[in-house]
C-alpha cells in the first residue's frame, strides 16, 4: 500500500446498502429500521432497496459504540444521537459567533 | 511486555466485587468517552478504561490477570511457563505484544467491549477471533489529517502511516505497519471524513476488508476563521472611514479584494464578499464576511486630539441617551 495513491468516496453523491452498513457499523438489522423510526437515520432511498448516504455510516458506528459501551438500547439510542448532533450544531454555531468577536 | 494495572485503571482495590468493577468502569466511561467527552487525552484514557473493563469483567480473564501477579505500572514482565499453559492458546514467541493482545487472544467469551481502538491510527472492530471459521469484516481504520485553509481550498495529498491488526499465518494478531497518501478533494471543511472503500484491515476468513476513513482537521489560520464552508475575518477601520466610507483592501484566499465602505458603518457589522469563502466540492464557494472593528490608534498627536474637540464641539449626537433617566420595558 506504499506509496499508493488513494481515491477517497465522493461523500456528497455516495451511498450504501443496508447490508454494507450493517457491515461496516456492527448495528442489528432490526437495529437500524428502528433507528430510522426514530428520524435518527435518514434513508437516501427507502424500502424495498435501503440506501443510505455515505454519512450515515459515522453516525451508525457512533450508535454501537454507544449501545456496547454504555448498554444502551435503541431508544437510548436514539435519544444520545438525537442530543450529541444537537449539541454539535450548537457548538457550530457558538464557533460561528466567536469567529465575529473581536479578538 | 509491560504490565498494566487494571484495577489502578478502574480505580477498584483488587479484591472488588463485579458489581464494583461494573460501577466504576460504567462512571469512567460516561466521563471519557470518545462520543460524549471532548478534553484532551479522553480517547486514550477510555481505551486504558475499556482494556482493564474488559479483562476484569470477564471471571477467567480476571483470574488469569489475577494470576500474573504484581508488578509495578509499566514494569516488564513475562507470563510464566505455568501460566502459559493454563491460560494462552497456541504456542510462539510473546514478544511484540501487549497486555491486551495477550487477552485478546485467549478466545475467553467477548465482553461488551466495542473496541473503540485508538482512533486515529487505531480502528474499530478487527480481528478479535482469531482462529474464526466465519468471515469476519476487517477493522475500519481512522487517521487524521491537519490542513491549511489554502490546502483545503485547492485540495491537496495527505501522507499517513498506521498500524492494522493482521492475522498471521500463526493464527496470532500481529500488527503490521501500512502507509500510503490520500488524495484530498477541494472545498473539505473542519470535522469532514472522507471514506476510502476497502483500504482498512483485511478481511478474515473471507470477510470484506474494512474501510480507511481520514478526518480533516483545519489549522488554525492567522487572518481566517472557518466556519462551514464560510470564512471571517476581523476587518479593523479607522472612525472616519467609519464615519465618510472609503474604498479598502480586504483580503481573502484568492488575494486582495476592493471594496466600498458605505457611509455608517458600525462595529461588529458584517460585510459579505459573495463566493470568497472555501470552495465546494463541485461548484459555488462559502462566503466571506468582514466583521467591522471600528479602532482607534493607541496614542493620537496634537492635531487629531484638536479635530476630535472641534468634532465633539460640533456634534450634537449622544450615544448613551437611552441609558438616561429610570429604565422603561421593551
Amino acid at each position: 500500500m506504499a506509496d499508493d495513491l488513494l481515491i477517497p468516496d465522493d461523500d456528497e453523491g455516495c451511498t450504501v446498502a443496508l447490508e454494507e452498513l450493517l457491515a461496516a457499523s456492527g448495528l442489528g438489522h432490526e437495529e437500524v429500521i428502528e433507528l430510522v423510526q426514530f428520524g435518527v437515520f435518514r434513508c437516501a432511498q427507502h424500502a424495498p432497496v435501503w440506501t443510505f448516504h455515505v454519512r450515515t455510516v459515522r453516525l451508525a458506528r457512533r450508535a454501537a459504540r454507544l449501545r456496547d459501551d454504555f448498554g444502551l438500547n435503541v431508544s437510548g439510542m436514539a435519544l444520545a444521537l438525537t442530543y450529541l448532533e444537537r449539541i454539535e450544531a450548537l457548538e457550530g454555531r457558538l464557533r460561528e459567533l466567536e469567529s465575529q468577536l473581536p479578538r | 511486555m509491560k504490565f498494566k494495572d487494571y484495577y489502578a485503571s478502574l480505580g477498584v482495590e483488587r479484591d472488588a466485587s463485579a458489581e464494583e468493577i461494573k460501577k466504576a468502569y460504567r462512571k469512567l466511561a460516561r466521563k471519557y468517552h470518545p462520543d460524549v467527552a471532548k478534553e484532551e487525552g479522553a480517547e486514550e484514557r477510555f481505551k486504558e478504561i475499556s482494556e482493564a473493563y474488559q479483562t476484569l469483567s470477564d471471571p477467567e480473564k480476571r483470574q488469569a490477570y489475577d494470576d500474573l501477579g504484581r508488578h509495578g505500572p509499566g514494569e516488564e514482565f513475562h507470563p510464566s511457563p505455568e501460566w502459559e499453559t493454563r491460560f494462552s492458546r497456541g504456542g510462539g514467541s510473546q514478544q511484540e505484544v501487549d497486555l491486551a493482545d495477550l487477552f485478546e487472544r485467549m478466545g475467553f467469551g467477548g465482553g461488551g467491549f466495542s473496541g473503540f481502538g485508538g482512533g486515529f491510527g487505531g480502528g474499530t472492530g478487527g480481528p478479535r477471533r482469531p482462529g474464526a471459521d466465519f468471515p469476519i469484516r476487517g477493522q475500519d481504520v481512522e487517521v487524521a489529517t491537519e490542513l491549511t485553509l489554502e490546502q483545503a481550498a485547492q485540495g491537496t495529498e495527505v501522507s499517513f502511516s498506521l498500524s492494522v491488526p493482521v492475522l498471521g499465518a500463526d493464527g496470532r494478531v500481529q500488527k503490521q505497519s501500512r502507509s500510503g497518501r490520500i488524495r484530498v478533494p477541494r472545498g473539505v471543511v473542519e470535522g469532514e471524513r472522507l471514506r476510502v472503500p476497502g483500504k482498512g484491515g483485511d478481511g478474515i476468513a473471507g470477510g470484506a476488508p474494512g474501510d480507511l476513513y481520514l478526518e480533516v482537521r483545519l489549522a488554525p489560520h492567522p487572518r481566517f476563521k472557518a466556519v462551514g464552508h464560510d470564512l471571517y475575518l476581523e476587518l479593523p477601520i479607522a472612525p472616519w472611514e467609519a464615519a465618510l466610507g472609503a474604498e479598502i483592501s480586504v483580503p481573502s484566499l484568492d488575494g486582495p479584494v476592493a471594496v466600498n465602505l458605505k457611509p455608517g458603518m458600525r462595529s461588529g457589522q458584517k460585510l459579505r464578499l459573495a463566493g470568497k469563502g472555501l470552495p465546494h466540492r463541485r461548484d459555488g464557494a462559502g462566503d466571506l464576511y468582514g466583521v467591522i472593528q471600528i479602532v482607534l490608534p493607541e496614542t493620537i498627536g496634537e492635531r487629531e486630539q484638536a479635530l476630535y474637540r472641534e468634532l465633539a464641539e460640533a456634534s450634537a449626537f449622544h450615544p448613551r441617551h437611552h441609558l438616561e433617566g429610570p429604565p422603561t420595558d421593551g
